[in-house]
Parts: C-alpha cells; sequence; structure tokens
C-alpha cells in the first residue's frame, strides 16, 4: 500500500482537469454487468418464465410428477380474477400493507428524530437495541411473537391482567380476525422499523447544523423545521425507504405463515399467503402461478410512480 | 429540562420495545420447563438450566446443520458479492447505453415472490440433475441477495468521491488498481454490511431448503433443525427458544463485533441508494 | 458396515435356502432409503430393525431417515417427483389418498394377499386405496383413550366413567380449586370428530361425487355443544390445539384430573415429572351409552413407495417387514399403537393404555375419504368452527362458514 487514498488528493496537480471518464470504456460496462444479467437469466428469469407457462397450464401433483401438462390458454387466470375471495385477498394485501408502511415510516421517522437528539451514550443504547432486533432471524423473532401472546402462559396477557384488563385472562389473540392481524402488524413494524430509523438517521446527520440553527432563529417550532428542511431535503431518501418498506411488506410471507397460516377464516391471508395456499396446500401449482404473476403485476403498477421518478433521476445524476 | 428529560424516557422506551421479545426469548430458554409453565411469570432467570441448550445441541446431525447453513449462506453472499460489486462499478462510475434500464430490472427484480417460484425452481433443479446438493440452494440464495446487494454497494460506490480514484489514475495506476487502492478501503464498511444482509436472508430460508434437499439428510440446514422440537405431541418451548438463541448468535456477534462500522456502512449505502 | 467375507457367506446361505427374500442386484450393497415420521418409533426400535434387516437381507443396506412434520406435504410431494426418491415412506393415513391419486405411488394391489390385508384395520386401508387399487400399506394406527390422574379421582371419590352424563359429571366434581377437571384445549378437532360421529352426523357428505360439509347440521352441532361444556370445565386455552402448549407438560406441571390423547402421552407425561409415574390411568372415551364406547377418529400412518425408485424390490422386502407380524407386535408394544391388523390386537397384550385404547378402536372412524381431504387439513376451518364456537359466535353461523370452506376444499381437485 503505497498510494493511501488520503494521501493520493494532494498530489493531483490542480490544473489538469479530470480525465474523460468514457475513455476506452465502452465494452467495459456490459463485461462488469454480464454476470449478473447472466444470473438474473438463468435463475430469475427462467424460473419466472416457467411460473408463467405453468399458469397456463392445467398443473398439479399429477402433472409435477409425470410431466405432460395440458396448455388451458388463460383459464386459470380467468377462474382466479372471477373468484371473489382473490378480490378479497388483494384488498387485505393493501389494506395490509397500508397500515404496515404508514406506522413503520412514521415511528421510524419519529426514532430517527429522536436518535438525532439523543446524547452520545444514549445514543448508542438505543442503536444497539435497533441492530439488536435487525439482526434477530425472522423464524426467531416470529416464534417469540407466537410465545409472548399466547393465551394462558403468554407474557402479554399475563401483563394486561395485572394491569387491570381483567377481559384479557387468557385471551385468545390467535382466534380473533382482527387482534391477529395487528399483532402480525405488530411483528412487521418491530422487524421493519431499524432499517428505516438507521436510514433515516444516517440521511438527517448529512444536513448541515447551520440550516436548522437558521430556522430556529427564524422562530420556527420543531414541526416546521421538518417541513421546511428536514423533509424536502431528505425526499429521496423518504421515497426510497419507502418503496423498498412497500416490497418487503408486501412480499412477507414467513411471519404470517407461521403464526397464523393466513387464519383465522382468512383474516391474515395476503397474497404471497394465498399463492402459498392455493399452490402448495391445494396443489394447485398453475393457480398458485396465476396468483402469483398476478401479484407482481400489481406491486409494479403500485410502485410504477416511483420508478418513473427513478428513471427519470437516473437521467439527471 | 423537562425536554431532556422527555427524551430519556421516549429512549428507553424504544430500547425496552426493541429488546424485550429478544430478552425474553434468551430468557426462556434458560427457564426450567416449570418454570415456563408456571402462571405467574418471572423476568429474572431465577435458577438458570441448561438443559434446553442440551436438548437443542444434542439433536441428530447438529453440526452437519451448521457447517451447511455457513456454507451456503457463506457462499450465497460471497458470490453475490463478487458479481455486485462489478455491476455497481459499472452503474456507479460510468456511463453507457442502457444503464438506467439495468437500474431499472434490479429494482424490479427485488420484488420476485420467492416463494411462488418453489415448483418451476425445484422442476429446474430436477432437469438439471441439482437436486439434493448444496450447490443449487446456494444459487438460489445467491439470487435471492442479489438485487438487494447491487443496489446497495451502488449506494456506497456512489457516496465515495470519485476523485480520489482519478487522483490514482493520474498516479499512473490502473482502473483497477485506483480501484483497489483508493475505493475499496472505504468501501469496506459498506461491503461487511451488505453482506450481513444477505447472509441474514440466507441464514433464514427454510421453503426453498426444505423442497430443495431431500434424500440427502447430511445436506440439511439450520431452520430445518430449528422446526424440529415440535411433535405431534406439541412444541418444546425451551428448546426451540434455546435454539433460536443459538441461531441468531453468530449473526448477532458479527453485527456487535462490528456495531459501528455496519450501522454507518448501511445508512451510508442508502443514503445514496 | 457388515464385514464383507461374513455377508458374502450368509448370502450364499440365504439364497440356497431358497428364503422368500431376494437380495438386490449382484455385487455390492443396494441402499434402500426409508422415511420414518418423528416420533414414530423409538429409537432402539429403528437401531434393531435395521440390524435385523440387514442381517435377513445381505443385499440391502437399510437407511432409515427420521423427517420432521414441518413443511412435510411439500416434502413427500418433492420426493414424489424426483428422480432419485427414498425408497418407502411413511404418510399419514389422512394424508394418503393425495399422494396415491397423483400417480406417482407403486400400486401394491398385488401384494394385498400376501400382507395379510384381508383383516387390515379399515381406517389405515381405505385412505390408502384408490380406484380400488392398493398404494398406501397399513402401518400402525392409534386412537385417543382419556389419561386421568388416579390420585385425583380418588381425592373427589368418582371413579371412570362410562357415558357421556357420568362424564360431564365427575369432571365436574374433578374441577374445584386449583384441580383442572380436565385439560381440553379448544381446537382439538379430532375428539371434536368423535362427539360428532357419536351424534350420527360427519365432518362431510358425498353425494354423486360432490361433497358438501356438513358442520351445520343438528348432529354436528349436538357435538359440538358438548365439547363446549366439556371444554369449560377446566383451562384448556381456547384458540389453540394439543400442541401449543405441549398438553403433557400442561399437566405434568399442573393438578389436572384428566386429557385425552393416545396412550403413549402418559410417557411423556411421567418423563417430564416422575412423580405422576404411577398416578396414570386410561380409560376409553365415554359414548351416549355405557353399552358402546365413543366414537374416535383413528389415527395412524400407511407406507407407500416412489414409483421412481429405483429399487422397488427392496423397497417392497421393508415394508413386508414392517407391516409383518413380528415387527407390528414389537412397535404396537414399544409405541403403544394398534397394530395394522385386527388379528393382531391380542397379541399386543395387557398393557392398561393399549386396552383402553383397544376398548375404543371398536368404535373407530376415519376422516372423509377424498384425495382432497389433506387440502381441509392444511387450512383446517374445524379448528376455527371450534375456537368460534368456545368465544360464543353463533354455532351455526360459525358452521356454515366451515362447510363452505370444507365443500370448497373437497371438491377444488376435480
Amino acid at each position: 500500500m503505497t498510494t493511501t487514498p488520503t494521501r493520493a488528493v494532494p498530489h493531483r496537480p490542480p490544473s489538469t482537469p479530470p480525465p474523460p471518464r468514457r475513455r476506452r470504456t465502452s465494452w467495459l460496462p456490459y463485461l462488469l454487468i454480464a454476470p449478473t444479467l447472466l444470473a438474473t437469466a438463468f435463475l430469475l428469469l427462467y424460473p419466472l418464465a416457467r411460473n408463467v407457462i405453468i399458469s397456463t397450464q392445467e398443473f398439479g401433483l399429477p402433472q409435477l410428477v409425470r410431466g405432460h401438462a395440458r396448455f388451458v390458454g388463460l383459464a386459470n387466470y380467468t377462474r382466479v380474477l372471477t373468484d371473489a375471495e382473490f378480490w378479497a385477498v388483494v384488498r387485505r394485501t393493501l389494506l395490509f400493507t397500508a397500515i404496515n408502511v404508514v406506522l413503520i415510516m412514521l415511528l421510524s421517522t419519529l426514532v430517527a428524530l429522536l436518535l438525532v437528539r439523543l446524547g452520545r451514550w444514549t445514543r448508542l443504547l438505543v442503536m444497539s437495541g435497533l441492530v439488536l432486533v435487525w439482526a434477530t432471524p425472522v423464524i426467531a423473532a416470529t416464534t417469540v411473537f407466537q410465545w409472548l401472546f399466547q393465551s394462558r402462559l403468554g407474557v402479554v396477557n399475563w401483563a394486561l391482567v395485572r394491569l387491570g384488563f381483567e377481559g384479557y385472562r387468557d385471551y385468545t389473540w390467535f382466534a380473533d380476525g382482527p387482534a391477529t392481524f395487528a399483532i402480525l402488524v405488530a411483528l412487521i413494524v418491530w422487524q421493519s422499523v431499524p432499517f428505516a430509523a438507521l436510514s433515516l438517521y444516517a440521511a438527517m446527520v448529512t444536513i448541515p447544523a447551520e440550516l436548522y440553527d437558521a430556522a430556529r432563529m427564524d422562530g420556527a417550532g420543531a414541526w416546521r423545521v421538518f417541513t421546511t428542511i428536514t423533509f424536502p431535503l431528505l425526499r429521496a431518501m423518504f421515497g426510497l425507504v419507502t418503496c423498498l418498506e412497500v416490497i418487503w411488506v408486501v412480499k412477507a410471507f414467513v411471519q404470517i405463515w407461521v403464526i397464523s397460516q393466513g387464519g383465522p377464516g382468512q383474516a391474515t391471508t395476503t397474497l404471497p399467503v394465498y399463492a402459498f395456499q392455493v399452490a402448495q396446500s391445494l396443489q394447485r401449482y398453475d393457480l398458485g402461478a396465476a396468483v402469483s404473476m398476478l401479484m407482481v403485476l400489481l406491486l409494479v403498477l403500485a410502485l410504477l410512480a416511483y420508478f418513473r421518478r427513478l428513471y427519470r433521476q437516473e437521467e439527471v445524476s | 429540562m423537562t425536554g431532556r428529560l422527555l427524551r430519556g424516557l421516549a429512549a428507553l422506551v424504544v430500547f425496552a420495545v426493541s429488546v424485550f421479545p429478544v430478552y425474553w426469548m434468551v430468557l426462556t430458554a434458560f427457564k426450567p420447563t416449570r418454570d415456563i409453565q408456571a402462571g405467574t411469570p418471572s423476568f429474572l432467570p431465577l435458577s438458570p438450566t441448561f438443559e434446553h441448550f442440551a436438548t437443542a445441541t444434542s439433536a441428530h446431525g447438529f453440526w452437519s446443520f451448521w457447517r451447511n447453513s455457513l456454507l451456503v449462506a457463506g457462499g450465497a453472499v460471497l458470490l453475490s458479492l463478487a458479481v455486485a460489486l462489478l455491476a455497481a462499478f459499472a452503474v456507479a462510475r460510468l456511463r453507457w447505453k442502457g444503464r438506467r434500464g439495468f437500474i431499472l430490472m434490479v429494482f424490479i427484480a427485488q420484488m420476485t415472490p420467492w416463494e411462488a417460484l418453489l415448483i418451476p425452481i425445484y422442476v429446474i433443479a430436477r432437469d438439471t440433475g441439482l437436486l439434493d446438493t448444496l450447490w443449487m440452494l446456494t444459487l438460489v440464495y445467491f439470487m435471492i441477495t442479489l438485487p438487494f446487494t447491487v443496489v446497495t454497494l451502488r449506494g456506497f460506490l456512489a457516496a465515495i468521491p470519485v476523485d480520489l480514484e482519478e487522483a490514482a489514475l493520474v498516479d499512473g495506476c490502473s482502473r483497477a488498481q485506483a480501484f483497489r487502492r483508493a475505493v475499496f478501503p472505504l468501501l469496506a464498511p459498506g461491503l461487511l454490511a451488505t453482506s450481513l444482509f444477505g447472509f441474514i436472508t440466507a441464514w433464514n430460508e427454510f421453503a426453498f431448503a426444505n423442497v430443495l434437499i431431500i434424500k440427502d439428510q447430511d445436506d440439511r440446514t439450520l431452520p430445518v433443525w430449528l422446526s424440529s422440537f415440535s411433535s405431534t405431541f406439541g412444541t418444546d418451548w425451551g428448546a426451540t427458544m434455546a435454539a433460536s438463541t443459538l441461531f441468531m448468535l453468530p449473526v448477532l456477534l458479527v453485527f456487535l463485533a462490528l456495531q459501528g462500522r455496519v450501522t454507518t456502512g448501511i445508512v451510508g449505502g442508502a443514503v445514496k441508494g | 458396515m457388515p464385514n464383507r467375507p461374513a455377508t458374502f457367506v450368509l448370502a450364499s446361505l440365504l439364497v440356497l435356502s431358497a428364503c422368500g427374500a431376494e437380495p438386490g442386484a449382484s455385487g455390492g450393497e443396494q441402499d434402500v432409503t426409508v422415511w420414518l415420521m418423528k416420533d414414530t418409533a423409538t429409537d432402539d426400535f429403528v437401531s434393531r430393525f435395521e440390524t435385523e434387516f440387514e442381517r435377513d437381507h445381505p443385499g440391502l443396506d437399510l437407511k432409515i431417515q427420521v423427517q420432521e412434520w414441518n413443511g412435510i406435504t411439500q416434502k413427500v410431494t418433492s420426493a414424489l417427483a424426483s428422480t432419485d426418491p427414498p425408497d418407502v415412506i411413511e404418510v399419514g393415513n389422512t394424508q394418503v389418498a393425495q399422494y396415491a391419486a397423483s400417480d406417482g405411488v407403486t400400486d401394491l394391489s398385488a401384494k394385498v394377499a400376501e400382507l395379510g390385508g384381508q383383516d387390515w384395520i379399515p381406517g389405515l386401508a381405505e385412505p390408502g386405496a384408490v380406484g380400488g387399487k392398493q398404494f398406501g400399506i397399513p402401518f400402525y394406527a392409534a386412537n385417543r383413550v382419556v389419561i386421568y390422574r388416579k390420585d385425583l379421582f380418588e381425592a373427589a371419590g368418582v371413579t371412570p366413567p362410562k357415558t357421556r352424563d357420568e362424564w360431564l359429571a365427575a369432571t365436574a366434581k374433578l374441577d374445584q380449586g386449583d384441580t383442572q377437571g380436565i385439560y381440553l384445549p379448544g381446537q382439538n378437532w379430532y375428539v371434536l370428530s368423535g362427539f360428532i360421529w357419536d351424534e350420527g352426523g360427519d365432518l362431510a357428505r358425498q353425494d354423486d361425487g360432490k361433497w358438501t360439509g356438513s358442520l351445520n347440521t343438528p348432529q354436528a352441532l349436538a357435538g359440538a355443544d358438548f365439547y363446549r361444556r366439556l371444554q369449560a370445565l377446566g383451562d384448556g386455552p381456547k384458540d389453540s390445539d394439543e400442541a401449543k402448549p405441549q398438553q403433557t407438560d400442561v399437566v405434568a406441571g399442573g393438578r389436572v384430573a384428566q386429557f385425552i390423547a393416545v396412550p403413549g402421552a402418559a410417557k411423556l407425561v411421567a418423563k417430564a415429572n416422575p412423580e405422576l409415574a404411577d398416578e396414570l390411568g386410561f380409560f376409553p372415551i365415554p359414548g351416549k351409552t355405557a353399552a358402546t364406547p365413543g366414537a374416535v377418529f383413528t389415527g395412524g400412518s400407511d407406507l407407500i413407495i416412489p414409483l421412481a425408485s429405483t429399487r422397488q424390490d427392496g423397497a417392497y422386502e421393508v415394508v413386508k417387514a414392517l407391516a409383518g407380524d413380528k415387527w407390528q407386535v414389537e412397535l404396537a408394544k414399544a409405541m403403544n399403537y394398534v397394530p395394522n391388523r385386527t388379528s393382531l390386537a391380542s397379541a399386543v397384550g395387557d398393557d392398561p393404555g393399549a386396552a383402553a385404547m383397544a376398548a375404543g378402536a371398536v368404535n373407530g372412524r376415519a376422516t372423509p375419504n377424498s384425495p382432497n381431504w389433506a387440502a381441509v387439513e392444511a387450512r383446517n376451518p374445524i379448528k376455527e368452527f371450534l375456537t368460534a364456537v368456545l368465544t360464543g359466535t353463533d354455532p351455526a353461523t360459525a358452521a356454515a362458514t366451515a362447510d363452505q370452506v370444507i365443500t370448497q376444499a373437497l371438491n377444488s381437485g376435480a
């Protein structure tokens, strides 16, 4: 190591303009992205294409075992799209996503704002807590939540009763649709806040302190500072985090499957759970494939606005 | 003064809410079964026991589960770092036709509902003779983590000033040398952060591990072990919590060891994402 | 690995003695892989079976792999569809029909007579047969009995009841202070099934090939009502089944006078709390009259051979051994099971748990015989129906909801 970056900088003759970036690189970028493209083609696009094919066939357990699936055109899609249950699931997924994402963004913004204002040691403490949550594997976290809300031995019911809510003695959380829904929201929010909060916090510390000082001199309150400085400056960051959270929440599967398998009734059946139920429990892989393709389509549509912005933004940068 | 107090209180609440479930898990793992079943829970390990850890670690093939999970998750992460770094460099540092389309593709690839691809991937593995091998599992986990890795690494790269690299170029370094000497040291925390994230994802995966590893019992991974404390008679909560504790331990240790660097790394990457 | 010269000599001897077993492909040993479910057999049984089977079949190297319950449907499915599957798979008797219908399982109809199929337990043999062909070979069965604490019964001055009414009265008497009369979790749908059958109802009915859920019938609702009255005489969680929390732990840790389980559960209680080892007794689930015991769900397993297995002969030898007299009796004794043939019942001996189970087995029943039944269990609307009834929802409304799900699932494969 002879040239450390810090030493390298002063060496640069100030008068020389930076070397043109496009020099001799016409083939280089394509070479660099080739492995990613190849992997995506074989490991993602090809299975996806197979999934599309399955969704146009009659494909159940016998076809999986023997092969020879029959082409049925769009029959599976027609069946799914005309099923009232599917649309109920879509509506539920939208509601589930909206509640989760709003809560995640709200709480993580508050936590990030709190982090900025905390002293060194308290901040380290809170951040370690967040990191601990983040490092907790999904399976472990999900199992613990089941255990916390267990009706007879769960600590949540015990605490509620101690606090005077007698009605929660042996309260059966997982028997009630809205209660199970709420627990799943709590679990997913609990798991997602650390990433969002730490990202927003890191973005917030990049805002020069002078801006805040100036605003405070003008007598702006905390809310005004947030709406006039923090949010506008971090608009892109908020957009990115929201978009990632939308994707993760919509795709959340393990948590729901382990805790409620979509029940009770269909109270917590979101799209991925529904697709899995249809495919694996009913062994209608064809219908499951159709549902999953529709889900991807819906997700793309939902985030279309963001993608368009992303696409334009790239042009500028 | 009241503001300070309020902030302290809020910090405490955030900390407690974050840590309590994890604390409860570890606590349950150390409680004797009788205390777990007790009507009034205790919040301290009054009579700690290792019996649940003994149950958890005495499972048949315990070590092969760990070896396989480490191999598969580690392999997937290394592979995706190598592949993603190249792509991230191309996106963050070079201008070329199709760049925006590529970024969009990577972003959309993150939305893949992997559980839905269980059957097609199973069929492909069967047709190529890769069923029942850790290779197939590694490849699938590699692909699951790849898009996120590209996006984050690209963010990290973009956050590192181009000047450093150009300075090195002027010093007579080749592009590769410039990258290695000027950019790589600054990128290290980002690489660590991203790889940890990918590692956790692969470490957790059950559905593919369950379906792609069939007859070769020595190739099973940890999530399979984690679910093995439930029988037809019920769930052994003590052993499950002990196993969960052991399961999250490696991830946690690495996280804590790198604490400062990882958090700044991840957030640094996200800022420019 | 047995030593080679000895194996060779033994093999020659067996061939000379024209033993029914065919050694596998000539030269070298052939691996035969068998999947048993977790808790099907003791480690001791497995290792003894392995040793003796390999001794009797020198050409075969037996590998027994124990499978976990979590994700087992996907696992068995992927095994059946693979090119190199395990050679013998144990599958639950409520699951076997769907696999049998998949074209991925070997038809063993020709072997039924040889395996003693004339007196197989119907609850195991019927689900294993699809379209008149026998794919699943009965392995073992078990049904639920009431396990009770002798000391608590004595203290309360009650004796094992013979009828439902006596049962409710005795349980109410036991349910005093910190003693639970009975620990019955809210979602034990197997127990509910028994109560419904007692009333003359069923979980689903078939007319002209079309299935309909039949929980919303007077019979089924009467069964659910009895469940509710019994369940109230203890602290069983209304939203959970016998696995969450593990009911044997609950019984081991508290003062629980009775619980409903297969007899083998008593061993787990005794293991968790050795003080109770001598205090546990058994009686069959009481029926409506003293003349007939309560109807019970026959649980158990069948053995199947994947069609894709290249070692069909070796696989059949394993099935033949496991389903044959010797190992059936051994397994039944070791695990408190009902053997796969009624004629073997007497051979199991006079274990009190086995006796209570055998008394109940007379009135054993199976779930509706449809390849799609597994789909019903996968989403289990019956559990939700029970919880709804126990938490005060109108039973008829809850039953109608559940029926809809059952009907849809049972007719979905068509």
